[in-house]
């Protein structure tokens, strides 16, 4: 349902389609019922979104709009900005609502029920598993080193990397644990089936597929 | 280095899907030959968890800073897992924090995941005779690899009113920004994969 509508709004190419698209993802904003969490993680790629369009605005188009020494604020060049940088943000609003707050679980179950091979849905399950972790594990030794005396900036290179090979010896070894407990588990030998779409899900995926064909169809019409 | 949703046509972003689901068939293909392709598993999804935890390692590019990729790395140590690592890896990073984009996976698994198996190849024949070599290849021509497949998506993808000129001199800069990666990632996977070809030589590929 995400890549549905993410795809519908990758799809957008007109100016006048934008206030859909921002209200659309404001709903999505407001529905998950913890906006200002959402926000938050919104920062990085609102600077991105905002670089983007300030980069468009100025090197793009032909009809100047303002002029300041050699930096040129383009008509056409602020349409194109705000294209990529409002679709940009609706898309990652739009993820980080209904896919952002799923737990693991969920996540790779929703894999699974998309046909995806199960080794896939697996390594999503447990890299989500570790990646914490392996982040803590790394900071750690990280600061250990700086503790030791370790150096920082370019000199630190080797060090670091003797970090990081450390902290591959250990995931190798950890790995060879988590596979000796799967398979006491009998992991594979039966896999947990796969729900078939109910009709809620299909409902789901009906809405969607109408929201995106709706909002390609306005946006071409306009 | 990631391309951003909304940046580049619908068209292009599906293309990228459809490029990035047949390197996927390929690699599940080969990992299906594996003698056991499960017992692999859990290895690859430890190796994703690290090399995730350590792409936040930043090297200083005054006055910024810019993030390793490991993508060279990546593909030495994983072989063809590597594929659905990268995939898995750039599928969480949207996911859980807006990193990347959900509609680019297909092109980003496309400019990373091309370079990691090209590095595992260039690797795997060339390790035996010249370690270093190959190793500082791996590293740093992954990095290079994935900047010029990078730059020819933008250049493909980005609006046709944006000046060319323009457009060049900021694809210019953008390389010329990432070439102390280029070094950095080289540096740090020849001593990585020295490291490990002393203590732990059953985590390299065998020639």
């Amino acid at each position: 349902m995400a890549l549905i509508l993410a795809f519908a709004f990758a799809s957008v190419t007109q100016i006048t389609s934008l206030p859909l698209l921002a209200a659309l993802a404001l709903a999505a904003l407001v529905a998950s019922g913890q906006p200002m969490a959402v926000l938050t993680r919104l920062r990085a790629p609102a600077m991105l979104a905002l670089a983007i369009a300030l980069a468009l605005a100025l090197f793009s188009g032909s009809d100047t709009l303002w002029q300041a020494g050699p930096l040129h604020l383009r008509s056409d060049g602020v349409a194109a900005g705000a294209l990529v940088a409002l679709r940009l943000l609706a898309i990652v609003t739009l993820t980080l609502v209904l896919l952002g707050s799923l737990p693991p679980h969920k996540l790779a179950e929703a894999l699974r029920g998309l046909g995806l091979p199960a080794i896939l849905s697996d390594l999503v399950m447990l890299t989500l598993r570790y990646i914490d972790e392996m982040r803590a594990r790394l900071a750690r030794a990280d600061a250990a080193r700086r503790l030791r005396g370790g150096g920082a900036g370019w000199r630190a290179l080797p060090e670091r990397a003797a970090v990081f090979a450390t902290a591959l010896i250990h995931g190798q070894h950890r790995a060879d644990r988590v596979w000796a407990a799967m398979r006491l588990r009998h992991y594979g030998a039966t896999r947990p089936a796969t729900p078939p779409f109910g009709l809620h899900d299909l409902l789901w995926i009906g809405a969607a597929l109408a929201l995106a064909a709706a909002l390609v169809w306005l946006d071409r019409a306009t | 280095m990631h391309l951003p949703d909304g940046l580049v046509p619908v068209g292009m972003a599906a293309a990228g899907y459809a490029g990035s689901g047949a390197l996927l068939a390929l690699s599940m293909n080969r990992i299906a030959r594996l003698p056991d392709p499960q017992a692999a598993m859990p290895r690859a999804a430890m190796m994703t968890a690290v090399f995730f935890a350590a792409s936040a390692i930043v090297v200083p590019v005054p006055p910024t800073t810019v993030h390793l990729m490991l993508s060279g790395v990546m593909g030495v140590l994983l072989g063809w897992f590597a594929v659905p690592a990268i995939l898995v890896g750039l599928f969480l990073q949207a996911v859980l924090f807006g990193h990347g984009g959900l509609t680019t996976i297909g092109l980003n698994g496309l400019i990373i995941a091309v370079p990691a198996l090209v590095a595992f190849m260039v690797y795997r024949t060339a390790a035996g005779r010249f370690p270093r070599l190959a190793a500082g290849v791996a590293g740093s021509g992954g990095v290079l690899m994935s900047l010029a497949i990078f730059a020819a998506f933008v250049l493909l993808g980005l609006p046709a009113q944006m000046d060319a000129s323009a457009e060049r001199a900021a694809l210019m800069v953008f390389v010329l920004a990432h070439m102390p990666l280029v070094v950095a990632e080289g540096i740090i996977v020849i001593v990585l994969l020295q490291i490990l070809s002393r203590v732990e030589p059953g985590l390299l590929p065998r020639g």
